[in-house]
């Protein structure tokens, strides 16, 4: 095959980025550890920073990776404010498992 | 051809520490596997000509935000998840069918989209272009970002506390009112 020649074409990102975000969404739902399910979500947001970046790469166009930089901020707001829920759950039920904290009262 | 190599390279590694993140039982190994995922991935985006995203991908992902969760699971001394019967038993199902769903779409896409473009080395990736961009055209979305970042900080310190926040204002205008009396017996 030429193709493969040529290096890596756009399309090959755009499957791997739809593979770690397939993954992703898999461990959000069949994990039941809560930092395990967050770290789940920042894989999914890392698939699609690698969409942002390989089309703004193969179109020469530099607003994809600012959405990148975006994406990354709100990555970080989410860490500090998801873990400090975690921190919060955890002070009341002594447990990180979803299925303990499935009523939101105590 | 060389470039094909590391594409395949990192891709795998990507692809086998993603699976390791969501098959491992300890979070502290998927935390782990998580930071593998970060650095193949911003050798791909060296390798698409950002260097700038690649680096900060590494500082601020590999570096800050792991930190973080990694310093979580040591105090909070999570153990591995025990093996026992889901409460919800649709759920692996259902993420099957999902993860079905998903990559059939991508098939379908890639088959029925073929975008191309040749590749072409340009400025665009390089810490000027990208500087410009952000404090031009992008200033609003770029302030608004300032502000998400200072509301989450004020949430995760108001959410992390032991003592409800507004029992605590309570607390400090009781202490000042109390403060006042005293001030004035002085005089």
């Amino acid at each position: 095959m030429d193709a493969i020649g040529q290096g890596p074409q756009l399309s090959w990102y755009l499957a791997l980025s739809a593979i770690l975000f397939t993954i992703g969404v898999v461990g959000v739902i069949i994990k039941r550890n809560v930092i395990a399910m967050f770290m789940c979500i920042e894989l999914m947001l890392n698939a699609v920073n690698l969409t942002f970046v390989a089309f703004s790469s193969f179109f020469r166009d530099v607003t994809g990776q600012l959405f990148v930089f975006i994406v990354m901020t709100v990555a970080a707001a989410e860490a500090a404010v998801g873990l400090g829920i975690i921190i919060a759950i955890f002070r009341n039920r002594e447990t990180l498992d979803v299925d303990d904290a499935s009523v939101l009262k105590l | 051809m060389l470039i094909t190599f590391f594409f395949i390279l990192f891709a795998g590694l990507a692809i086998g520490c993603a699976v390791a993140l969501v098959a491992q039982r300890n979070p502290l190994y998927s935390a782990i596997s998580l930071i593998g995922v970060f650095l193949s991935l911003s050798s791909l985006y060296l390798m698409l000509s950002a260097p700038f995203i690649a680096a900060v991908q590494v500082i601020v992902y590999a570096g800050a935000i792991m930190v973080l969760v990694v310093f979580v699971i040591m105090l909070l001394n999570v153990t591995a998840e025990r093996r026992r019967r889901q409460r919800l038993a649709f759920l692996a199902p259902l993420a099957a069918l999902l993860a079905a769903i998903l990559i059939g779409e991508v098939i379908f896409i890639l088959n029925a989209v073929s975008v191309n473009p040749p590749v072409v080395s340009s400025e665009v990736g390089l810490t000027t272009s990208i500087g410009v961009g952000l404090f031009t055209k992008y200033l609003l979305p770029f302030e608004i970002t300032s502000i998400l970042l200072l509301m989450a900080l004020v949430g995760a310190m108001t959410l992390a506390r032991r003592t409800p926040i507004l029992a605590a204002v309570g607390r400090l205008s009781a202490d000042a009112s109390s403060d006042m009396p005293e001030a004035e017996v002085k005089e």
